[in-house]
């Protein structure tokens, strides 16, 4: 003990003591730093290695089969879009769950009050463009690409109809200071880029 | 008899104890026994018995009394009185089968009395009140799903089964004893675990879905864990929004979110939880902790979509945590919705603990999965689930809770899901005369001439996520209740959407009723359709009307001195800006956010005024759309807003008619406004304050013409006036006042040198309060005071109603109070020529709030003034039929739903409340990234010291962990390697410190 305790007056000792811990010190902090400033990048981080698994089956070329059943995006105020791509009045709901196709207001595939980079102003709109079959190959590049932080969203969508219900969402790709949006007027997108940042 | 013991002894040691005392008595004589009790409390200690003594001596009492572990000798009728009406119970301790029984009786016999009183209309809340304390102790020791009733759809066969349940909390470990069917869990932060750290969202999730133990309602129910929460209590809104549209992927049934904040102009999040009840995700939200101040309600629980729950305690009586009032969205134009939707049991609720076994929290967080776990037992039961969405379970909860309120919410479960349910109002009737069930309408009746009084109802539509009122309210006045004296405007959502909107109800007195008293009565019917979805028909559209009945009571029109207005207009408040508190004492609350009205923060001064006999309107327009020649006082309160320029000149006009005006201003230093700027976490931006605690420089602006002006000044401190304690929380000072003017100075801390420097100095005579009658003919007066906190209910310390007693006497009848101009303190007027004024902060934001302002290059501009609004009245339709009392006896019965009730005197017992301390239960109401996490103003200068001290420890403990990593390895090696073990050995035995291997 006697050895030890004059081991540690010498100066040298010290130093080295002093050093190590000043050296942790600086590692532990600047690594927390850095983890703080990736968790908050988290979601616009794209790591090229990672891939979310995502298991989207686009059916294409289907659109004109008769369906039975429709499912649609049930929330809408005044306007639907069912799994075929069609918008319509909520008046023109058919009792299976798809828009009738005869009624005059009804469109597939519109891409009415959407902007060049992908975000829409009408959310239905937003799927309705988004189902076009030219859209699936913007679709699977954003699929590969897509941050970790929306790995359990699109791990869990299985056809590009609930691909697009999810991707036309707000989401936190939509949010500037976390409280406003990026653009209150175009905040629904299909496309890879979140919504054009407007100035306050 | 009953002898009470020291501590908890089992039954045999209890029957030696008093054998032996009353056998050192010596009074041989005695004849007693124990009175057996039979329950299943009598295998544990007690520490009580019950003691048969025939012809008991004052002596053998006394003997009793004097063995060292008997506490109290009392005769057990007496017992029974005192608990009566003091309770104290201990859910540990096992109760008396005499006291049980007794309680049991009363009881049952209180219960149908407490039927009958409620189908007889009589308030529920005296009902409750005078009964509460009995059922305390039949309650306390059992769970709440029980008390709740839940277990007679257990027995039915319902637990849950095939409910997806969502809990947006704090995680939930993986292998929690309590869990059966935890179908996913999700993590939404940035921590990487699914855990739970803090045991707030496995209790959350234990209530509602727990099967052993602390049992929750739905065992069975499928559940699904979302984190959203870390365990630094840290959540973001856009955390939320990917973690909702998961949800709403995933097709949960009901979303229980035992979190909220003031932040509902959080768009991004409010506009998601429309969405996600739009896509029937039922949602269920705590009120908030914030409570007892009224205009505290929390986001999303005050959301007409979202079921928002508040707490009652086991003697229903609102607890006092749970936040109250209306809601303020509306302000200041129209008039706030009533929330909570329902009260359920909040306080020292059991549920699971973070790894296993129970505990008991309290707090609105705790009432949420209440509600939410009774939502989804009953959807469970629900056959067709298609006719289960957020407006009909929310209609269904109102109503079964109308029935046997808070207590029996499962009565209904089936009769309501049989077919799709009209539309339904809350409040379903407008009584203006009732309370205190219709506070504050009931406060004031109203008169010709009046502000126009706005009731807010919610349409509940739960035949489609959308809907239209069909072409416009009728209102129909019964003619034989005077109902032609009354003139009804209506406005509603143009679109129902989602499941729910607004149908504002102005009510206003018709001409001929100006000198007239009585009762009006009347209703509005609205049709509300919505698209029939089930119909073949394609355009099929579902209709339904309901009835809103009215009842008011009208007086004639008061005269003009006995009226004040109250200026709504002109405050503003967070959100959406950073309005600082007014009272810069209080450090852990830093935003004025509770509205700013006489309903809410200024209630306390509302009551006041009325008890005085005065009548108090809001003023929710510019200054120029009301007639001052009504009114005798115009009371502008914390104005943060800025001036039209108009407004201003019609201001001076109306003074020189006869108007008086009260200013309370508060504190405006733009040092220390720059000095209270803090860095928000949830926002991720330093938040800059755009006004101090009022707009002084708007105020100036306003006042200059009479000479008037307030100072930059920040005082603070005690003093007595007038015979009364004063405290100054923060205000400023009179700068320059007219020299005819009465002014009074005090003594007071400047708190804007502690604020920037950290010193104290007291500043004498600081003119705080001023009294002047303008010059002209007629002319009204004008009162400045430096600090509204002593009539704000946020953080008074001491009231200041007598003041405004004397000084609305000296507006309104021009008695001048003696207390004030003969006062000591009267000094000579300040011409306030040496200081300049407070000049606004450079770069605020304000015009990004204000109704007045906007962005101008350079400075920012008034905007053209705003039309007054205008009500169209709607043409009534008079019936001339009586109106039918009965309907709305039975619908009076819905008091659940509100805490408009004047609470039971405050009981000494509160169980467990913990509002809001950090680490506890409360604690997780507030952010939900939404309020700002912490509010540290000082962050720049702490960073530093913090990093210092934090440098210091690593160091101080690396040094002490390398003294130890070396000192092993030091004095092993020698001993395995080295031959000079024993040497060494030999040291270190002289020293005394043998080491053993």
């Amino acid at each position: 003990m006697m050895v030890l305790r004059r081991l540690l007056r010498k100066r040298w000792v010290l130093g080295v003591v002093f050093g190590l811990s000043l050296i942790y010190f600086l590692t532990s902090t600047l690594k927390q730093e850095e983890r703080t400033i990736r968790d908050r990048t988290l979601l616009e981080a794209k790591d090229s290695d990672h891939r979310i698994p995502w298991k989207v089956r686009f059916n294409l070329g289907n659109s004109s089969r008769q369906m039975t059943q429709c499912r649609n995006s049930i929330q809408g105020k005044t306007l639907l879009t069912d799994e075929l791509g069609y918008v319509c009045d909520r008046k023109d709901l058919l009792i299976n769950g798809c828009c009738n196709v005869n009624a005059p207001s009804t469109r597939q595939y519109i891409c009415k009050s959407c902007l060049a980079n992908g975000c829409c102003s009408i959310y239905e709109y937003c799927v309705s463009c988004c189902l076009q079959p030219d859209k699936q190959l913007l679709l699977e590049r954003f699929l590969n690409r897509a941050a970790e932080g929306f790995q359990n969203l699109f791990t869990a969508v299985e056809d590009h109809f609930e691909l697009c219900l999810a991707k036309c969402r707000t989401s936190s790709q939509s949010v500037q200071h976390e409280n406003t949006y990026r653009n209150p007027q175009a905040k629904y997108c299909y496309g890879e880029s979140p919504p054009e940042l407007l100035p306050v | 008899y009953i002898v009470g013991f020291t501590g908890y002894f089992s039954a045999k040691a209890r029957s030696l104890y008093i054998n032996s005392a009353l056998r050192n008595g010596g009074d041989g004589a005695l004849e007693w026994h124990i009175v057996p009790r039979e329950n299943p409390a009598s295998d544990f200690p007690s520490d009580f018995e019950l003691v048969h003594i025939s012809q008991p001596s004052p002596n053998s009492l006394k003997t009793l009394e004097d063995h060292p572990y008997i506490k109290r000798v009392t005769p057990q009728r007496q017992v029974f009185r005192v608990l009566k009406y003091v309770p104290t119970p201990e859910p540990a301790a096992p109760w008396n089968t005499t006291r049980g029984k007794q309680k049991w009786q009363s009881w049952q016999s209180s219960r149908p009395f407490r039927r009958t009183s409620l189908s007889l209309g009589s308030g529920f809340w005296h009902a409750t009140g005078r009964h509460s304390s009995r059922r305390l102790l039949r309650a306390i020791p059992r769970h709440v799903a029980q008390i709740l009733q839940a277990d007679v759809l257990w027995q039915m066969g319902h637990t849950g089964s095939g409910v997806k349940v969502a809990v947006f909390d704090t995680g939930l470990s993986e292998k929690h004893p309590h869990f059966k069917n935890v179908k996913e869990r999700t993590n939404w932060t940035n921590e990487k675990t699914l855990d739970d750290g803090l045991g707030h969202g496995t209790f959350v999730a234990g209530v509602i879905a727990s099967m052993r133990e602390c049992q929750g309602f739905a065992p069975d129910s499928e559940l699904h864990i979302f984190r959203v929460f870390t365990n630094n209590q840290v959540s973001y809104t856009s955390w939320f929004l990917d973690a909702f549209n998961y949800a709403i992927l995933k097709k949960i049934d009901v979303l229980n979110l035992s979190i909220g904040g003031p932040d509902f102009m959080d768009h991004p999040f409010v506009d998601k939880v429309w969405e996600l009840t739009a896509n029937k995700v039922i949602m269920v939200s705590a009120i908030g902790n914030d409570g007892p101040l009224y205009g505290t309600l929390n986001n999303p629980a005050d959301q007409m979509d979202v079921i928002g729950v508040g707490g009652i305690d086991f003697e229903d009586n609102i607890a006092r945590f749970s936040s109250r009032g209306m809601t303020t969205w509306e302000l200041p134009g129209g008039y706030g919705r009533v929330k909570p939707d329902i009260v359920t049991y909040g306080s020292g609720v059991r549920g699971s603990g973070m790894k296993e076994g129970c505990r008991s929290l309290s707090g609105t967080s705790v009432a949420s999965p209440v509600v939410a776990g009774a939502v989804t037992l009953l959807a469970s039961t629900v056959l067709n689930r298609e006719l289960v969405n957020p407006a009909s379970m929310k209609q269904a909860l109102i109503a079964s809770a109308r029935r046997l309120p808070g207590v029996n919410m499962f009565e209904i479960t089936h009769s309501c899901f049989s077919s799709l349910l009209p539309p339904s109002l809350s409040p379903s009737y407008i009584d203006l005369t009732e309370c205190p069930y219709m506070w504050p309408y009931c406060s004031q009746p109203i008169y010709y001439g009046g502000m126009p009084t706005i009731v807010n109802v919610t349409i509940l539509n739960g035949m489609g996520v959308t809907g239209r009122i069909v072409d416009k309210p009728i209102w129909q006045p019964y003619l034989p209740q005077n109902g032609d004296h009354i003139d009804v405007a209506v406005s509603y959502s143009p679109v129902l959407w989602p499941w729910a909107g607004y149908l504002a109800v102005s009510i206003s007195v018709a001409k001929k009723a100006a000198s007239w008293e009585g009762i009006a009565q009347g209703h509005v019917m609205v049709t509300v359709a919505s698209p029939a979805e089930n119909d073949s028909e394609v355009g099929g559209e579902m209709t339904s009307t309901v009835k809103l009945p009215i009842k008011v009571k009208i007086v004639p029109t008061p005269p003009r001195s006995k009226r004040v207005l109250w200026d709504q207009y002109h405050n503003l408040r967070y959100p959406p800006g950073y309005f600082p508190r007014d009272n810069l004492r209080m450090k852990n609350d830093p935003l004025d956010w509770n509205g700013d009205h006489i309903h809410t923060n200024f209630r306390d001064m509302y009551q006041h005024l009325r008890s005085m006999g005065y009548f108090v309107e809001v003023l929710g327009a510019p200054i120029t759309c009301f007639d001052a020649s009504q009114y005798g006082t115009l009371l502008m309160v914390d104005s943060e807003e800025e001036y039209f320029p108009e407004e201003i000149t019609k201001l001076r006009r109306d003074i020189d008619n006869g108007l008086s005006l009260i200013v309370f201003s508060d504190w405006y230093n733009t040092s220390v406004m720059r000095k209270v700027k803090f860095y928000d976490e949830n926002t991720r931006q330093w938040w800059m304050p755009d006004t101090g605690g009022a707009n002084v420089p708007a105020l100036n602006d306003l006042i200059s013409v009479w000479g008037m002006a307030f100072s930059d000044g920040l005082y603070e401190g005690d003093f007595s006036l007038a015979e009364h304690d004063m405290y100054y929380a923060s205000g400023c000072s009179i700068a320059r006042f007219p020299e005819d003017g009465i002014v009074i100075a005090k003594n007071l801390k400047d708190q804007g040198l502690e604020v920037l420097k950290q010193e104290t100095a007291v500043v004498e005579g600081v003119p705080i309060l001023g009294l002047y009658q303008t010059p002209s003919d007629g002319g009204g007066r004008i009162v400045l005071y430096g600090d509204s906190n002593c009539i704000d209910d946020s953080h008074r310390q001491k009231d200041c109603f007598w003041m405004l007693d004397a000084l609305l006497q000296y507006t309104s009848y021009s008695m001048t109070p003696p207390s004030l101009s003969h006062s000591h303190s009267r000094v000579a007027p300040p011409t306030g020529t040496e200081h300049p004024l407070p000049q606004r902060l450079e770069g605020n934001h304000l015009y990004r709030y204000s109704k007045v302002l906007e962005a101008h290059l350079g400075d920012p501009k008034p905007r053209p003034l705003p039309a007054c609004p205008h009500l169209s009245w709607a043409k009534p339709q008079p019936l001339n039929e009586t109106a039918p009392s009965n309907l709305w006896k039975h619908q009076k019965l819905l008091s659940v739903d509100l805490d408009k009730v004047a609470l039971p005197n405050v009981r000494a017992y509160r169980p467990q409340v913990r509002p809001l301390s950090p680490g506890e239960s409360g604690a997780w109401d507030i952010p939900g990234g939404i309020m700002p996490g912490r509010y540290n103003q000082e962050v720049g200068q702490t960073i530093p010291v913090f990093a210092f001290l934090g440098a210091m420890v690593v160091l101080s403990f690396f040094v002490v962990q390398l003294t130890k990593t070396k000192s092993k390895p030091k004095r092993r090696k020698p001993r395995i390697k080295r031959p000079t073990y024993l040497q060494q050995q030999q040291q270190q035995t002289t020293t005394g410190k043998t080491p053993t291997v």
